[in-house]
């Protein structure tokens, strides 16, 4: 579904994407990790049209998306739920959803009806203002609004960041079921161990380069939590 | 009796003065709250605006009607111009620098205004001819009401805008936040482009009725339409609209009651000075944004 | 040379002194609206220091620049923890507040039978005391351009030192600065003071050298020109402000090549040169590239 090939993105000078290709199969979990600085939310923004790449190629559904700005890719039909969990502070939790549709020109009421039963705890906080939402909330918010776009490809970067283990396990459970559902979630994540329980294939990425790809039994797992967080040695 | 009939008298012309400047201040909040950047050339593109309007009626005999579209449409060009000089190359760059360039097209429109119509002062079609509405001791221009009543109609219109259409939404979700709002599909530059034209439109109107009202035009329309505007728009609470409003009025009945008793040098001192002290004092209400 | 050239440059080396001004300010950061105030009241100090009391000139330019410094300490403190268009605005207000002032001002004394003095709107005439002693306008300008010099030598080697280097830090990043022991709100001041006491070395100069100011000379224009001056010349060194003013007053004002014009060509210059270069010609990068390629 989605095919990344020889992506390079730079800061100024500093190359933080080296050459990255892999690739997310349709109706699947696929999962990408890796130590800090290693590329992963580089990698995000980029696909999702918030940096522009150097060189290098991204095609969703066979066409080239590369060069579009965010909104495009967003009708493209992939939305990312970005690592600081970007909520409209001061809407309410509606009027954050109803933003989520913005690109939606046919009613979405049903969606977010879908969206509540989903995350109740939403349903309940339905005219909270976001920025009062607690940081599990605010994950839970930030993925409905994404879900409220009815993206082909969803992208995560590091949904479980500074949540408690509680919150997390309810976030992968999400993320289960949405899988179940259909959708295809390209995830980026440090917590490997619950990231491992959830995907079908993973990459890994180490210093702006892809080192590793396979399936979550194709490694042993404390070999692959510990280049997850430490990278290989050198 | 009569320090009464004097106080309520300053009250509606101060109201009508602060109705001119909450309506400047509003174009201005506008474009600072979505693009989170002061605009200087603002005034000046409503002094664009009004000289194309002035320029043509020196030519040809046009109508009142013609003219309020000339100023309204020259001020959305000049402000298009603007907005694609200094704030598009800079949305994501330096704030200073999108800023310095604003008031850089500020001296171009100052000259540019002074080079095509050289005098100091030029006469301008009146409003309306006849006298004003008057009520006992008091009295209030016809100019003014209408001043008044279009305030009201432009707040009406704005919130309407804003709360009832999906371009508000729009608006107000890259308000709150521009890199959920790009997530959320939402074509963030053209939203910058839109709400630019539209307050500059507000800007365009409001010149009009300042200058049909004063029956006159001078190059001193840009600077002073910049310095109200900011004024009121920091007095009320920068980036909030509501705030916009009542900094504009208050700023009006102040002029209004320290020119009457103090001359027109204590009450432009009063307003900054007044300024100076709240921002100082970090007034509560007036942090609602950051920085630029 | 002739005497327009003399004074073009004598302009220029005094304007300079209202860039730097406001430059030193956009090095930590912020944005002034109101160093024409400075420029204003050293032109005033002067003029009453030595029309009025009878002082010589040098005193005169000291009295002017502490002055400047005062007040730009007077202005700095309530505003100190404002930031951006706050601290802009504030600046604005307070510089307007001054010209109100300037302009509501009148002391006058009698010096050989004539009223000498601040006269409010009317303007403060017969700041003679360069032409009573017969100093040429050849010698002004070699003095405006020394004391230039001077200050900005001064600057260069400030900012090749840690104290430049704070200064900056608080322009990029005032908590992480504040983490790493700078006195963030002291230095700002001092910055301010600074800044007060080079617009008012200016003004006291051009007092001197144009005998009569008034209010109008201290507007909101003044303030603007010397950001756009400091802007597009660079932040990198301080001989960024004076291409910048030597681009307008030099360049376009002198050669009168684009008479009538000179605004516009001059705006449609800053605005498409910061497109290109938003921190001005010479910028920290062309800088330190121009240090290594020489050093």
């Amino acid at each position: 579904m989605l095919r990344v090939q020889d992506l390079v993105t730079a800061y100024g000078k500093i190359e933080a994407l080296k050459g990255v290709s892999l690739e997310v199969a349709q109706g699947s979990i696929t999962c990408l990790l890796g130590p800090n600085g290693a590329g992963k939310t580089t990698l995000m923004m980029t696909v999702a049209g918030l940096l522009k790449p150097r060189s290098g190629s991204i095609r969703f559904l066979d066409r080239d998306i590369a060069s579009l700005p965010p909104h495009a890719i967003v009708s493209r039909g992939i939305a990312l739920v970005p690592e600081n969990r970007l909520v409209f502070p001061g809407m309410n939790v509606l009027e954050n959803l109803r933003a989520g549709a913005y690109q939606r020109s046919d009613a979405f009421d049903e969606d977010i009806d879908r969206v509540f039963t989903r995350f109740p705890r939403l349903k309940e906080r339905s005219a909270q203002l976001a920025g009062t939402l607690s940081g599990g909330e605010q994950q839970m918010l930030a993925v409905a609004r994404a879900l409220m776009s009815r993206p082909k490809l969803l992208l995560m970067d590091e949904p479980s960041l500074g949540l408690a283990p509680l919150v997390v396990e309810e976030i992968f459970r999400i993320i289960a079921e949405l899988h179940r559902e259909g959708s295809t979630i390209f995830l980026v994540e440090q917590n490997a161990h619950m990231a491992l329980r959830v995907a079908q294939h993973f990459f890994l990425i180490e210093q702006g380069r892809v080192t590793f790809s396979g399936d979550p039994g194709s490694l042993a797992e404390d070999e692959v939590i510990r280049r997850a967080y430490l990278g290989s040695a050198r | 009796m009569a320090l009464l009939a004097d106080f309520i008298q300053n009250t509606l012309d101060g109201l009508t003065a602060g109705a001119s400047y909450a309506l400047l201040a509003l174009g201005f909040t506008l474009i600072f709250g979505v693009l989170r950047r002061a605009n200087l050339s603002y005034g000046p593109a409503i002094l664009f605006g009004a000289y194309c309007a002035t320029w043509i009626s020196a030519s040809f005999q046009v109508g009142l009607l013609v003219l309020f579209v000339i100023t309204v449409g020259g001020t959305v060009l000049a402000g298009a111009y603007v907005e694609r000089l200094c704030f598009a190359p800079h949305r994501r760059g330096s704030a200073i620098a999108a800023m310095v360039a604003s008031f850089a097209l500020w001296m171009q429109f100052e000259e540019l205004a002074t080079l095509a119509l050289p005098r100091h002062l030029y006469g301008f079609p009146a409003l309306y001819e006849g006298g004003p509405l008057i009520f006992g001791p008091f009295f209030l221009r016809v100019e003014s009401v209408v001043m008044l009543l279009t305030g009201i109609a432009i707040c009406a219109a704005l919130w309407a805008i804003l709360y009832r259409s999906r371009f508000g939404t729009a608006v107000r979700a890259v308000i709150d936040d521009p890199a959920a709002a790009e997530l959320s599909g939402i074509n963030v530059p053209r939203v910058f482009i839109q709400v630019f034209a539209l307050a500059s439109a507000i800007g365009g109107l409001t010149g009009f009725l300042i200058v049909s009202s004063q029956e006159q035009v001078t190059p001193m329309l840009g600077m002073w339409s910049t310095l109200k505007g900011m004024l009121a728009m920091m007095l009320g609470g920068l980036g909030s609209l509501p705030g916009a409003v009542a900094g504009g009025l208050a700023l009006g009945l102040l002029e209004a009651h320290s020119q009457w008793y103090l001359g027109p040098q204590v009450r432009d001192l009063l307003a900054y000075l007044l300024l100076f002290v709240l921002l100082a004092l970090r007034a509560p209400w007036m942090s609602t944004r950051s920085a630029y | 040379m002739d005497e327009h050239a003399i004074g073009v440059l004598t302009n220029i080396a005094l304007f300079s002194f209202v860039a730097l001004s406001a430059y030193l300010l956009l090095l930590a950061g912020e944005l002034s609206f109101g160093q024409q105030a400075f420029f204003g009241v050293g032109a005033y100090a002067a003029g009453i220091a030595t029309a009025m009391l009878g002082l010589p000139l040098p005193l005169a330019v000291l009295i002017a620049m502490v002055c400047g410094a005062a007040a730009a300490v007077l202005v700095g403190l309530p505003t100190l923890r404002l930031r951006g268009l706050y601290f802009a605005m504030a600046t604005l207000a307070a510089a307007e507040m001054l010209r109100i002032l300037f302009e509501l001002f009148r002391w006058q004394v009698e010096i050989d039978g004539e009223a000498v003095g601040p006269d409010g709107t009317q303007g403060f005439r017969g700041i003679r005391w360069i032409f009573e002693r017969g100093v040429e306008p050849l010698h002004f300008l070699v003095i405006a351009w020394l004391l230039l010099g001077v200050v900005v030598v001064m600057l260069m080697l400030v900012e090749r030192s840690k104290l430049g280097a704070a200064i900056r830090a608080i322009g990029e990043d005032p908590p992480l600065a504040g983490a790493v022991g700078v006195d963030v709100g002291r230095l700002k001041l001092g910055v301010a003071a600074a800044a007060g006491a080079l617009a008012a070395l200016g003004g006291a100069l051009f007092a001197h050298h144009n005998t009569y100011i008034e209010p109008r000379n201290f507007d909101i224009m003044l303030g603007v020109h010397s950001l756009a001056y400091a802007l597009i010349g660079g932040l990198g060194t301080a001989l960024g402000p004076l291409l910048g003013v030597a681009l307008d007053i030099g360049l376009l004002e002198s050669t009168r090549i684009f008479e009538g014009y000179r605004m516009i060509v001059f705006g449609g210059l800053v605005a498409v040169l910061l497109v290109w270069r938003p921190r001005g010609l010479l910028d920290e990068r062309v800088v330190h590239w121009l240090r290594t390629r020489f050093s």
